[in-house]
C-alpha cells in the first residue's frame, strides 16, 4: 500500500490527535519558536520590534547581575543536589531496615503528608522561622549561644543563600524517599542473603550493595535536580525579589524581571535560551557520564 | 534432648525492636512536621497571643480566625477548584485520545509524531513564559480562567500521553477484538472498553496534574491581575503585606489552601498507589 493509500485508511485515527495537537501547537510549539525569534531583537513587547543581532547574547556575557545569578545558582544547586540526593537516601535506607510492615508503611505516610501543603505555604512559614527578630531560628540559637548567634538571615548578603540553603530542614518530605525506597525494594532478596553470608552487614552491605543497585534512581535524581534547579526562582522571588542588593538572584528571575519590570522582551528571550542551552548540555553530561546501575551491572 | 540455647538476653530482645532506628525517624518526623504544626497552632491565635508566645500553642482557641480568612480567601479557593478541575478533565481527554491511537495503532508518522510531542519535554519553563506571555496577551486571554486552563491541558499533554499510552498498550488483545467483532467502532471501544479498566491510570494522572496546577505561582502571578480570577496559591503571596497585623488569619489562609488537597489525597490514596504500581510507571 502506496503511503497516501495508508494515510486514507488511518485518517479516523489522526481524528483523535487533533485535539492534543491543537493545543500543542499553539501553546507548546509556538511559544519556544517565538522566544528564540526574539531573542535576536530589541523588543519591548509592544512597538515594532528591532533586529540587533547576537547583541544581547552579548550584553548577556558582561551583565554583572546576570554573572552574579550564575554564581548565587551554582552555590544553590551544589547544596541542593548534595543534600536532595543523599538525605532522602539515607532517610528510605531507615524506614527500608525497620523491621515490621505496619511502621514502615506508617513512616512512608508520615513523610509524603507534608506534600499536601503548597509548596509556597511552606516558603512563606520558612520566612517566619528565619525572621531575625521573632523567628523560632533565632531564638533557639540565641537561647544556646548567647545574642550572638542571632543571624539576619534573609535580611543580609552574607546569609541569604545560607537561608534558602536551611529552607526545608531535614530536607525529607517529598517523592525522593519514595523513589529510593521503591529501588532497595526491587532488589532480590537472594542478594542481600548471598551478602549476608559474605560478611557484608549494615554499612559495608549499604555501600557494597544497596548504593551500586540504586544509582539508578541516583541518576534519576541527578538529571531531575539539575533541570528542575537551573530554573528555579519561585523562592527568590517571593522572599527576596533577588536581594538585598542582587545577592540571592537567580538568572529565571533576571529574566522575569527584564521581561515584567523593564519590557525588556528581546533581552529576557535571550537569558531564557541561554539557560535552555545549559540545561541541554547538563542533562546530556548527566546522560553520558553518570554510571547508572544497568551500567553497571550490565 | 538438648535445648539449644537461643539468644533471649533482654538487651537483645530490647535491640530486636530496634529503638535507635525509630528514635531517630521519628525525630525526623516532628522536624519535617514542625512547621506545618507551627502553623496551625499560629492559626488560632489572636494578635495579644501572636506577640507574646507566638511558636508555642496557646489558649483560648481563636477559630474565628478560619471565617476571616475563608473571607478573604474564600473565592481565591473556588477559583482553583474550578481551574484546577477543569484542566485535569482536559488533560485526561486529551491524553486518552491520543494515547490510545499511539498504543493500539499503527499509521503513517507515528513514530514521528510521538516523538514531536515527548521531545516537548525537554523544553524548559523559563525559555517559553515569556513568548507565552505575548501569546496570550495577543489572544485577549489575559485575566480570565482560560489563560490558565488552556496552557495548563497543553502543559500536561506530553507527560500525560507517555503515562497512558505505556499503560495502554499493556491492555491484552482480546479485548478489542471481541468489541470490534461487536461492531463499535473506535470511538466506542476507548469509551466503553479500555477507559472503564484505566481508572486507576487515569485517576492517578488527574491527581498529578491537580497536584501541579494547585501549586502554580509563576504563570498566575504573569497573568490574573484582579482577584476575580486568582487562584489560591498565588493569592496568598499577595497577602505578605496585607496581613501584617492579621497573623492568624493569615496562618488559617495557610491551611485552608491545603485542605483541598488533602481531602483529595484522602480519597484517592488506594487508587494512586495502586496506579502507581499498575507498572505504567517504570522508575
Amino acid at each position: 500500500m502506496s503511503v497516501w493509500k495508508r494515510l486514507w485508511h488511518s485518517k479516523h485515527l489522526y481524528l483523535f490527535l487533533i485535539p492534543t495537537f491543537t493545543l500543542l501547537l499553539i501553546f507548546s510549539y509556538y511559544p519556544p519558536i517565538s522566544a528564540i525569534y526574539n531573542s535576536f531583537f530589541q523588543w519591548d513587547g509592544f512597538s515594532k520590534r528591532v533586529f540587533i543581532g547576537l547583541q544581547n547574547f552579548r550584553e548577556l556575557f558582561t551583565d554583572r547581575v546576570f554573572l552574579a545569578s550564575w554564581r548565587n545558582l551554582f552555590i544553590l544547586l551544589g547544596f541542593n543536589l548534595l543534600i536532595g540526593i543523599s538525605v532522602p537516601l539515607i532517610v528510605a535506607e531507615m524506614i527500608f531496615n525497620v523491621a515490621q510492615d505496619r511502621w514502615r508503611y506508617i513512616y512512608r505516610l508520615l513523610f509524603i503528608i507534608p506534600m499536601v501543603v503548597p509548596g509556597l505555604v511552606g516558603t512563606l512559614l520558612w520566612r517566619f522561622i528565619l525572621d531575625p527578630n521573632v523567628g523560632i531560628l533565632n531564638i533557639i540559637l540565641e537561647a544556646i549561644g548567647g545574642e550572638g548567634w542571632r543571624q539576619p538571615w534573609l535580611g543580609s548578603p552574607k546569609t541569604v543563600l545560607q537561608s534558602f540553603m536551611i529552607m526545608g530542614f531535614p530536607w525529607v518530605s517529598g517523592v525522593n524517599v519514595l523513589i529510593y525506597l521503591a529501588g532497595l525494594q526491587s532488589i532480590p532478596q537472594e542478594i542481600f542473603d548471598a551478602s549476608r553470608i559474605d560478611g557484608a552487614e549494615g554499612v559495608s552491605r549499604f555501600f557494597r550493595v544497596d548504593l551500586p543497585l540504586v544509582m539508578g534512581q541516583v541518576k534519576l535524581l541527578l538529571i531531575l535536580g539539575v533541570i528542575g534547579g537551573l530554573q528555579a526562582y519561585q523562592s527568590q522571588l517571593i522572599l527576596t525579589n533577588g536581594g538585598p542588593g542582587y545577592s540571592s538572584m537567580m538568572p529565571g528571575l533576571v529574566m522575569y524581571q527584564e521581561a515584567f519590570s523593564y519590557n525588556r522582551i528581546g533581552y529576557a528571550s535571550a537569558i531564557g535560551l541561554v539557560t535552555f542551552i545549559l540545561i541541554l548540555g547538563a542533562t546530556y553530561i548527566n546522560m553520558r557520564y553518570v554510571k547508572s546501575a544497568s551500567d553497571i551491572t550490565g | 534432648m538438648e535445648h539449644i540455647q537461643t539468644q533471649t538476653t533482654w538487651w537483645a530482645q530490647l535491640k530486636k525492636r530496634q529503638p535507635l532506628l525509630h528514635f531517630v525517624l521519628w525525630i525526623l518526623v516532628l522536624l519535617t512536621f514542625y512547621p506545618f504544626i507551627a502553623m496551625l497552632f499560629m492559626s488560632v491565635k489572636d494578635n495579644p497571643q501572636f506577640v507574646h508566645a507566638r511558636w508555642v500553642p496557646t489558649l483560648p482557641m481563636h477559630f474565628v480566625n478560619y471565617r476571616y480568612a475563608w473571607q478573604a480567601v474564600g473565592r481565591y479557593v473556588w477559583n482553583s477548584i474550578f481551574t484546577s478541575g477543569v484542566t485535569a478533565v482536559g488533560v485526561v481527554t486529551f491524553c486518552s485520545l491520543s494515547a490510545y491511537v499511539f498504543g493500539r495503532f499503527d499509521f503513517p508518522g507515528k513514530g514521528f509524531l510521538y516523538i514531536l510531542i515527548i521531545a516537548l519535554m525537554m523544553i524548559p519553563g523559563v525559555l517559553t513564559l515569556v513568548p507565552s506571555f505575548i501569546l496570550v496577551r495577543d489572544l485577549k486571554l489575559l485575566d480570565s480562567y482560560w489563560v490558565l486552563i488552556l496552557p495548563w491541558i497543553a502543559g500536561g499533554q506530553p507527560f500525560g500521553i507517555l503515562l497512558l499510552r505505556t499503560f495502554f498498550e499493556g491492555l491484552p488483545g482480546e479485548l478489542f477484538e471481541s468489541a470490534r467483532l461487536d461492531g463499535a467502532n473506535e470511538f466506542g471501544v476507548l469509551r466503553r472498553i479500555v477507559l472503564p479498566l484505566s481508572a486507576p491510570i487515569l485517576g492517578t494522572l488527574a491527581i498529578m496534574n491537580v497536584t501541579s496546577t494547585w501549586n502554580a505561582v509563576i504563570w498566575p502571578s504573569v497573568t490574573i491581575s484582579s482577584n476575580r480570577y486568582k487562584t489560591i496559591v498565588f493569592g496568598l503571596w499577595g497577602f505578605q503585606g496585607q496581613y501584617y497585623t492579621s497573623w492568624g488569619p493569615l496562618n488559617a489562609a495557610y491551611a485552608i489552601s491545603a485542605i483541598p488537597l488533602l481531602i483529595m489525597f484522602a480519597f484517592t490514596s488506594k487508587l494512586f498507589i495502586q496506579g502507581l504500581t499498575s507498572g505504567a510507571l517504570k522508575v
